[in-house]
């Protein structure tokens, strides 16, 4: 004998029905396709000291090390940037040497870096981070010299009227690199092991594109039956 | 209730992707015109705000477009272009915190009916599911996927599918008879 139907699944239905597109979304689809191609990645010089990178600057890819260590957290940074321009990174494993720089330099950088991977904190935020709202000027300043770009996300702190405010290396490339981590999904899991990542992952660069499948918090994955990557330690 | 008319999935969407791979263009644009109600329908359930969906409906159509030659037919098109537009939607979720979704009904205002309101508060309702539930439930209900293809979408068994839509579909309920 069939079931009688339930009275909120037509509700369901209903409520869920999807609304038609906007007259002429396929034209601007077709339109932002033109917009995103083109653009090369951004090339970098890395410097590194035998405690972490020091310095990035655009340039040809040339590595600024002395010693062997050096030499290997200069290469790992510039493998990481490589694959964070193309989309394929949300975080970075390699450390930073700022020991010669002044602490508030120091403090507005790490407070920088607390700004996940896809979002954006106005100065102010910095500034009242690290204790010192009122240096929201300073605040600027300090970030305009941050040595280690990229990798010091410098680039996620706006205006509090959500300008973009200013970059040492130029606007068009703070908008770019807004643009990209905007659409480089930041938890991805592999269907065939059930395992949550970071992409950057080691793991998740064994995943074939076929598996991954984007997940919003590490609970949700979690509901579903996922785990947490014990390497990237996503969160 | 009256279903708008709209391309269904096709065994030629595969061929599809392979041709857009290629780098053929027209391929592209009938994909787009195939699939646009489709991406908005998941988008906009999902995410609420036209603009946000329609965002999500443009980055999900470049990944497509990027991705396509990664596409190997071991399954059916249509799951691997739902797993393209609710990856992207989820991140969405993840980055910008969005607003619960709005029912369409919410322009409505005082002078609505009763039963809008109660339209409304479903919408809400559905809104404060998790996401993963938020997820099968679109799928489920707006796309009228059956529960394998949705398991394939989202990765995962179909014993979750189920599980996770019992689950939603069980508080739902419980709001629709508070409601009464």
């Amino acid at each position: 004998m069939t079931p009688a139907p339930d009275p909120t699944d037509a509700r369901l239905r209903a409520a869920l029905a999807p609304p038609p597109p906007p007259a002429g979304l396929a034209a601007r689809v077709l339109r932002a396709l033109d917009a995103a191609a083109g653009g090369a990645p951004p090339r970098v010089d890395v410097a590194a000291s035998a405690a972490g990178v020091v310095r990035v600057t655009p340039g040809t890819g040339r590595i600024d090390a002395a010693g062997a260590r050096a030499r290997a957290w200069a290469e790992r940074a510039a493998e990481e940037l490589a694959e964070y321009f193309a989309g394929e990174r949300s975080f970075f494993t390699v450390p930073t040497d700022v020991v010669s720089l002044a602490p508030f330099h120091r403090r507005v950088l790490d407070a920088a870096r607390a700004i996940p991977f896809g979002e954006t904190r106005p100065y102010a935020w910095v500034a009242r981070r690290i204790g010192a709202p009122a240096a929201v000027r300073a605040v600027g300043t300090a970030l305009g010299r941050n040595p280690i770009p990229f990798i010091i996300p410098c680039h996620r702190v706006l205006r509090t009227d959500g300008g973009l405010g200013g970059y040492a290396f130029g606007l068009p490339l703070k908008q770019r690199l807004l643009h990209l981590e905007h659409h480089t999904p930041a938890l991805v899991g592999c269907a065939t092991t059930r395992i949550l990542c970071r992409p950057g992952c080691p793991h998740l660069a064994r995943a074939e594109e076929s598996t991954r499948v984007v997940f919003a918090t590490v609970r949700d994955a979690r509901s579903v039956g996922y785990r947490p990557c014990r390497t990237c330690r996503p969160t | 209730m009256a279903v708008p008319s709209r391309p269904r999935p096709s065994a030629d969407d595969g061929a599809l992707l392979g041709r857009i791979a290629a780098g053929d263009r027209t391929a592209f644009t009938t994909l787009v015109d195939r699939w646009e109600r489709r991406f908005y329908g998941v988008a906009r359930r999902m995410l609420g705000q036209p603009s946000d969906a329609e965002d999500a409906v443009q980055r999900a159509f470049l990944r497509v477009y990027v991705k396509a030659a990664t596409y190997r037919g071991a399954w059916p098109a249509a799951s691997w272009l739902y797993r393209i537009v609710t990856n992207v939607c989820v991140d969405a979720l993840r980055k910008h915190r969005l607003e619960p979704p709005a029912d369409d009904g919410a322009v409505a205002g005082a002078a609505a009916p009763v039963r809008s309101d109660r339209r409304l508060d479903l919408a809400a309702a559905i809104a404060r599911l998790p996401v993963e539930a938020r997820t099968i439930l679109v799928l489920r209900y707006a796309e009228d996927l059956p529960y394998g293809e949705i398991a394939r979408v989202r990765g995962i068994s179909v014993n979750t599918v189920k599980t996770q839509l019992r689950r939603a579909t069980r508080a739902l309920r419980r709001r629709l008879v508070e409601e009464r």
